[in-house]
């Protein structure tokens, strides 16, 4: 282990870590400084794995529900944003979908830094792309510069899910990507603490001859279903559509307000209100 | 024979010669007096840069001459010389661009961008191998010179760079071969106030004074960077309509806007 | 023996943004266990004219990520000749945790200041980096105390608008309303978490426009008396038209 912990430092000791701010431009991936111990990674578990240790002393923001898409008229994408530290909610606005760049999407399962700073990385290697080959990158090619990262990373405690969503010349496109290196392209993905209640909305509820508006719906109503049901999940529902022109959000709604049928748009960009609430003991009359 | 003259010190790149001279530096200086013309014109609008494009033989494609590239949105460059050493060099500028928006999430300035290019064009020695840093060492300066055009918080800037690593900011420059010519054609008509439209014919116009070819679209490139539309390479027919705009100029092609 | 760089220094951290300043505030109080090892330590830190950190957690980690973060703001400056800009900050910060992802600084950062645009602005991170734009955020051992109060005060959560047409907008509350906030904040912090405690330090950044007439109130009522002694310092004037950051120091209860 000490001697991957050498290789990743490489001959960069720890004054090199405190300088590194990128301004050298050498164009190498990012240095992460790792403990001196024989265990880096058992380390770092002791510390910050709240699975095997509540009590443990870092609480990294933890998620969540996210979900995305493929259907005729382009790519779904919804999310929720409670981010947990333990049983503790860290937040509930967080942005869990990450704009890559104006037609490729990411989002956010597992670790927040993790999936914020790689996929905030995976952006400027994109425009890196565009700007040596006059061209947009395939998303593809994005999710796979991005496993090859998180494979590189492989049983060091990253911890990511993360779809990898946009449309590129091959039409719409979602990738699954996440930290044992999986990359698996599909056309429904859910991911997260939440996402068994969203896959269960969502596949009765699919198909790929849906109309933007109903699609767009059933991607509420599942993220819905899992803030519902999934204590580490909640807040409110991010709504995205990607089309060939490129994504566009389509509100942040208030998942209580969605249940009890309080729920407006704010202005003409966001998603219409459902025709009913959401909550079965509101459209029920049974509270 | 006069290069006897110049003795021995004139081999070692990271040699000085007793008057304090850097020879091959100062080689690679000459160099960009071979390459082909390119002019660039700030204006308090944005910037206009200009390349003539030298076709070797009838049966070159000029599409495929780059002399204009893009290093960010809002920065770009033209070059002379070695044009093969500017891609080490706009790669690593574009490097460096998007570091600084990963590091610090805002675009790199166009100062520091033109210190980022020089601080590169400096690496260069001898002792190759004895060198333990990562950073590997180039054996010989850079054979090219570049005008940087950009946009920033502090407006348009106008930039030139050469191989002894130096930047220096300019309202109008030209460099390659016809650039005496035309650098005091530009320290003619100059202003401070000029309009886009009228920077892009002044660049086209002291194009036109140095080529030994009758200019048209194929044989020069225009550029420009302004704040509402950051920085591109004019299509052809924006370039035409340019050419139009040029005094005693009939157009090859009937302009298409 | 295993590897163990850690330890846990108590005390607490808030920011809260207002339209046109920014509160960052701390408790002074440093303790390891039940033992209470400085009763005057610093956690909040003035960086420059539009900006202030706080961090909280392990003490020698907070220091040390400061003095990084305080070095990389000087060569920014000599490298692009000028101050770095807030949003700036919070980036440039979420690669220094994250360069750490794998020896975390045990930290807890709350960056408050002036954004670009004039307002406040507050960012909340987290040990590793993952960082969000907030309007207020509370963190370290009183977090679970403070923020469903702020929650509640700021972002105006479980209140129902005394007019439901206009309903009041989070981060538009005046400076005085505010202090007053935080200083609650902390004396109710203090009573209830024993880490908590000693002093309280108010930074408060303000851009030009700032009525500065609620911190001239604070400072004349403050010295009729006898409980509060406030102080108040100017941390630093850079000519007339720039950020201004005040320090307010308000004691707490020692017990």
């Amino acid at each position: 282990m000490n001697a991957f912990a050498n290789e990743l430092n490489g001959a960069r000791g720890i004054d090199a870590a405190l300088h590194d701010d990128f301004e050298g431009g050498s164009g190498g991936m990012p240095t992460l400084q790792l403990p001196n111990t024989a265990d880096p990674t058992g380390f770092l578990r002791e510390y910050t794995d709240e699975q095997n240790d509540p009590s443990c002393r870092i609480k990294i923001n933890h998620g969540t529900t996210t979900l995305a898409f493929k259907y005729k008229g382009g790519v779904i994408v919804a999310v929720d944003s409670r981010a947990t530290a333990g049983s503790y909610v860290a937040s509930g606005t967080v942005k869990k979908v990450i704009e890559i760049n104006p037609y490729l999407l990411g989002t956010m399962a597992g670790g927040a830094a993790d999936c914020q700073y790689w996929e905030t990385y995976l952006g400027i290697q994109c425009r890196l792309h565009e700007l040596r080959n006059r061209e947009r990158i395939s998303v593809a090619a994005a999710s796979k510069y991005l496993s090859n990262i998180t494979y590189s990373y492989k049983g060091k405690g990253l911890s990511m899910g993360t779809m990898i969503c946009g449309w590129d010349k091959g039409g719409p496109a979602i990738w699954y990507v996440d930290s044992d290196g999986s990359r698996t392209s599909g056309n429904v993905f859910s991911v997260g603490s939440g996402s068994t209640f969203a896959y269960g909305v969502l596949d009765q509820g699919y198909s790929y001859e849906l109309s933007d508006d109903e699609a767009l719906e059933l991607g509420r109503r599942s993220i819905y279903a899992a803030g519902h049901r999934d204590a580490y999940s909640g807040n409110t529902i991010n709504l995205y559509i990607v089309k060939e022109t490129g994504w566009t959000h389509k509100g942040t709604i208030d998942i209580s307000e969605l249940h009890y049928g309080d729920w407006k748009p704010k202005n003409e960009n966001e998603f219409r209100a459902p025709s009913e609430p959401y909550g079965y003991d509101i459209r029920h009359g049974t509270e | 024979m006069c290069f006897l003259t110049r003795s021995e010190y004139d081999r070692g790149v990271s040699t000085f010669s007793p008057e304090g001279r850097l020879y091959q530096v100062e080689y690679a200086i000459e160099a960009i007096k071979l390459g082909s013309t390119a002019v660039g014109v700030a204006t308090p609008h944005g910037v206009v840069l200009g390349v003539e494009k030298r076709s070797q033989s009838p049966l070159l494609l000029s599409t495929s001459i780059e002399k204009i590239l893009t290093i960010d949105s809002h920065i770009g460059c033209a070059m002379s010389g070695l044009t093969a050493d500017a891609r080490t060099m706009v790669d690593h500028a574009r490097v460096v661009g998007q570091n600084h928006r990963f590091s610090y999430d805002e675009p790199l300035l166009v100062e520091s961008c033109s210190q980022s290019v020089c601080d590169l064009a400096l690496r260069f020695g001898e002792g190759v191998d004895e060198q333990d840093d990562d950073e590997q060492m180039m054996s010989r300066p850079f054979g090219v010179s570049l005008l940087l055009a950009g946009i920033d918080e502090r407006g348009p800037q106008l930039y030139h760079t050469d191989p002894s690593g130096t930047f220096m900011r300019y309202d109008a420059k030209a460099i390659g071969s016809g650039s005496e010519a035309a650098q005091s054609e530009l320290l003619d008509k100059y202003h401070k106030n000029l309009s886009l439209e009228d920077a892009q014919v002044l660049v086209l116009g002291v194009l036109k004074q140095v080529m030994e070819e009758r200019l048209d679209e194929h044989n020069v490139q225009l550029a420009q960077v302004t704040q509402e539309e950051s920085f591109r390479i004019l299509p052809i027919n924006q370039l035409q309509n340019a050419i139009s705009r040029l005094p005693n100029q009939q157009p090859t092609q009937e302009p298409q806007q | 023996m295993s590897f163990s760089p850690y330890t846990q220094n108590g005390g607490t951290i808030l920011a809260i943004a207002g339209k046109d300043f920014c509160v960052v505030a701390g408790d002074t109080r440093q303790s390891e266990g039940f033992s209470i090892q400085s009763r005057y330590e610093t956690k909040v830190w003035r960086l420059n004219e539009k900006a202030t950190i706080a961090a909280n957690g392990f003490a020698a980690d907070c220091k040390q990520l400061v003095k990084r973060v305080k070095w990389r703001l000087e060569t920014y400056k000599h490298a692009h000749n000028r101050e770095m800009p807030l949003k700036s900050i919070a980036r440039m910060v979420q690669t220094m945790l994250y360069g750490k992802r794998f020896f975390p600084f045990y930290s807890y950062v709350i960056i408050g200041g002036i954004d670009d645009d004039g307002t406040g602005a507050v960012y909340g991170f987290d040990p590793v980096g993952s960082y969000e734009r907030e309007t207020c955020r509370a963190a370290g051992a009183a977090q679970s105390l403070l923020q469903p109060f702020l929650d509640n005060q700021i972002y105006f959560r479980n209140q129902q608008p005394a007019d439901p047409t206009n309903p009041p907008i989070p981060g538009t509350l005046p400076l005085d309303n505010v202090l007053a906030i935080v200083t609650d904040s902390f004396t109710g912090a203090t009573e209830r978490h024993i880490e908590v405690g000693d002093a309280l330090e108010m930074y408060v950044v303000t851009n030009s426009n700032c009525d500065l007439g609620a911190l001239q109130q604070i400072t004349q009522s403050a010295t009729k008396t006898d409980l509060e002694q406030v102080a108040r310092e100017e941390a630093e004037f850079n000519g007339p038209k720039s950020c201004k950051t005040f320090k307010l120091l308000r004691q707490l209860k020692k017990d």
